[in-house]
């Protein structure tokens, strides 16, 4: 287990400032490498897709005026923002609760699988790490929300436990089918154990798979409020629920703590069943034959990255042109349509494992 | 010392005020909530928030500007407004139509009658959080605006109608484009089922949800297409018959409640596609029959007065019976002009219709009652 990448501990060395540094730095300044050079410009590019996208479903124009084809809108909303000023003081609770959940959020960065090269934590216990602040997260979201004394806050933040509670489920049975393929839950065995080729997914290595995929990927929806499915956040009669008291900075971050769930979900479907960074094997070999592994490195980056996005524009076509259900019929389907589904695929992915092993 | 404080968590009846304004409400009112966990328990209602003092403001005014204030009756279709005003005059000065005059009246109510039920899908789509679906019709809907502009040479607001015809004749090729409009709507509608109407997640949203019983409707005087998805086989048009709508054929869509109850959130937002195409089926006709003549009574000219009398007379809105009650004395102004707009029953079944009601789904029922708040707060 290294505390850093490869490609940062690379980085500081040509800085020649990473003798003498203590772990935690470079632990910390891997986290905000990360965060800066990686999730930053994934959302603002993701958020300029969707928003093109989005308008063309819609017979609309979309961004148009900042930059070239609108490029840069995402900048200018993203500086507007942060100008903006909120009005209302927080109470020491919130503010604790905005900590814990900044940490809940953001200390799944140190689990992300974004290459084999940009692994910083790789244990068995990784892939439920992103579970965990999930959960946090749903029960910070509630007492938020109750905390704000009102109705939207109240139903709001009641509506986002009971949603992650019922997607919970679901989401950790479908990841157990894909450990059990793999017999580990480790990004890199789970990567390692799939190839280029969509045939070589676990998704289409037998049909329970399958399943597994399409319950893993409905469920995160469940669990994290992403549109169609965001009853707890969005349903009109609280417009915004806990979100509806927030405003300029905070509401950015929180915006953007909700693509963050969005994105890390994606990236681990496609780490559990899509494929993960598989590069053909070939290539692999020869780039390591040069000692290429930078390039090694951003070629699995931008691979994942484009199979992340795909899974993500993929969702919001359908959130695009679904109506957002009610949130008991959300949580009615995670619990009476996807555990059961959930369930079919555990026991059929066993028995096909158990099948292989016999072989 | 905030935190040695007792929390409680009450699990009896909570009150929620929502409005005037709220994302909730499809115009500005008040709701009074009581609710038992996410179910409402009672509701009242408070309305009054648009109050313009419309109805004293024609009293202040000459007979001939008491028109474009009925266009403000209800902004959204305003000529249903100007249109009862104008048959009330009509019926009291015993002024003729000339039948041209009278076939352009319906054109216009009828493209109205489309305009303003797609803008009732289009509340109905923001209502369950379906945003494509809003700006496909509201695409749509620009076309008839621009038809409307067309005629009239304004897209809301026309102060197109006058005491015995109307203010100009069609222009060539008007008829022809109305008749384009009406097949691109037709065609796209089929696409907009698919889409929507009969979308999984809207019939979860809609069918079953919030039926409003026959016996309701005649407790507080609903009509129009509310009335008609719960069975009430009731329409001005068919039952007292102006401008020459006796002269065409058209149906009365029913609600039946395919897919669901009847009269439920479903059965309206279906009423109205088909009510729709019934007004396509009208203007196709009017096509057909627009006579040659003039489109204004010559003997009404700038100096006309009105006789004094009064007249009750009814017309069939986009929301229901829309009846005006005119009183002259014979003055340059009219003495008293009062309306009976269709929104003022739907709004009184509010709390009975909600109740037992989640408190998601109040949004949506409350855009499925098509509440036109301008004309009952006029």
């Amino acid at each position: 287990m290294s505390s850093s990448p490869a490609w940062v501990s690379a980085w500081l060395d040509a800085w020649g400032i990473s003798a003498g540094l203590p772990e935690w730095v470079s632990a910390s300044i891997s986290v905000a490498a990360l965060f800066l050079l990686i999730l930053v410009p994934s959302a603002t590019l993701i958020s300029y897709l969707d928003r093109k996208l989005s308008a063309d479903f819609q017979a609309r124009v979309g961004p148009n005026r900042a930059g070239p084809a609108g490029l840069f809108q995402p900048l200018a909303d993203l500086l507007k923002l942060l100008q903006k000023e909120t009005r209302r003081e927080w109470s020491w609770k919130e503010n604790l609760w905005l900590i814990i959940h900044t940490m809940a959020l953001y200390s799944t960065l140190a689990v992300i699988p974004l290459g084999s090269l940009a692994l910083m934590v790789d244990t068995e216990m990784s892939a439920f790490l992103p579970f965990w602040s999930a959960l946090v997260l749903a029960l910070g979201t509630m007492l938020l929300g109750l905390g704000q004394g009102s109705v939207p806050g109240w139903f709001g933040g009641i509506r986002v436990a009971a949603q992650t509670l019922a997607g919970c489920f679901p989401a950790l049975i479908a990841l157990l089918c894909a450990g059990m393929r793999t017999g580990s839950f480790r990004w890199s065995v789970l990567a390692s154990s799939q190839g280029f080729m969509p045939w070589q997914w676990t998704c289409f290595s037998n049909p329970f798979q399958l399943i597994a995929l399409m319950v893993f990927v409905m469920s995160g929806l469940v669990l994290l409020e992403i549109s169609p499915l965001d009853g707890g956040h969005s349903m009109s009669d609280i417009h915004g629920g806990v979100a509806s008291h927030l405003y300029g900075r905070r509401f950015s971050l929180f915006n953007f703590g909700r693509f963050y769930g969005f994105f890390f979900w994606s990236v681990i479907t496609v780490v559990l069943f899509l494929g993960a960074w598989n590069l053909p094997y070939h290539l692999v070999e020869r780039l390591k034959d040069w000692g290429a592994v930078r390039l090694l490195g951003i070629l699995e980056l931008l691979l994942i990255l484009t199979k992340t996005f795909f899974v993500m524009l993929l969702v919001v076509w359908v959130a695009r042109v679904s109506p957002r259900s009610r949130v008991d019929q959300i949580t009615d389907f995670a619990w009476k349509v996807l555990s059961p589904f959930s369930l079919v695929a555990l026991v059929g992915a066993s028995i096909w494992a158990g099948w292989r092993a016999f072989q | 010392m905030s935190w040695q404080h007792q929390e409680s968590f009450r699990t009896d009846l909570t009150t929620w005020e929502i409005g005037p304004y709220h994302g909730a409400l499809p115009a500005p009112m008040r709701l009074r909530l009581s609710l038992d966990g996410e179910i409402i328990a009672a509701c009242s209602v408070e309305t009054g928030f648009l109050h313009r003092g419309l109805e004293k403001a024609f009293e202040l005014h000459s007979w001939r500007a008491s028109i474009s204030y009925a266009d403000h009756l209800d902004p959204e279709v305003a000529i249903f407004g100007e249109l009862a005003l104008c048959l009330g005059v009509e019926e009291i000065g015993e002024i003729a139509v000339p039948p041209r005059a009278q076939r352009i009246r319906v054109i216009l109510a009828e493209l109205s009658r489309i305009s303003a039920h797609l803008v009732y899908m289009v509340r109905m789509a923001r209502a369950v959080g379906s945003e494509t679906i809003v700006h496909y019709l509201l695409r749509d809907r620009e076309k008839i605006l621009d038809l409307f502009e067309l005629l009239t040479g304004a897209r809301f607001s026309f102060n197109f109608l006058r005491f015995g015809g109307v203010s100009s004749d069609v222009t060539d090729g008007f008829i022809e484009r109305v008749l384009e409009v009406c097949e691109m709507i037709r065609i796209r509608m089929k696409e907009y089922n698919d889409l929507f109407t009969f979308n999984h997640a809207f019939l979860m949203r809609t069918s079953g949800v919030a039926p409003l019983l026959a016996k309701q409707v005649k407790q507080f005087g609903i009509t129009g297409p509310n009335a008609r998805a719960s069975g009430v086989d009731f329409d001005v048009r068919k039952t007292h018959p102006y401008m020459g709508y006796d002269q065409l054929e058209f149906k009365i869509p029913v609600g039946l409640g395919e897919e669901g109850m009847v009269g439920d959130v479903h059965d309206r937002f279906v009423i109205r596609l088909r009510e729709l195409s019934q007004s396509m089926e009208i203007l196709k006709q009017l096509s057909e029959l627009l006579p040659s003549g003039e489109f204004l009574n010559e003997k009404i000219d700038l100096e006309y007065e009105v006789p004094s009398g009064e007249a009750y007379v009814r017309v069939e809105s986009s929301r229901g019976l829309l009846g005006c009650h005119v009183v002259s004395d014979g003055g340059p102004r009219p003495n008293r002009i009062q309306f009976r707009p269709p929104t003022l029953g739907n709004l009184m079944a509010i709390p009975s219709l909600v109740e037992g009601v989640r408190i998601e789904d109040l949004p949506v029922v409350l855009a499925s009652l098509d509440l036109g708040i301008a004309e009952a707060d006029r």
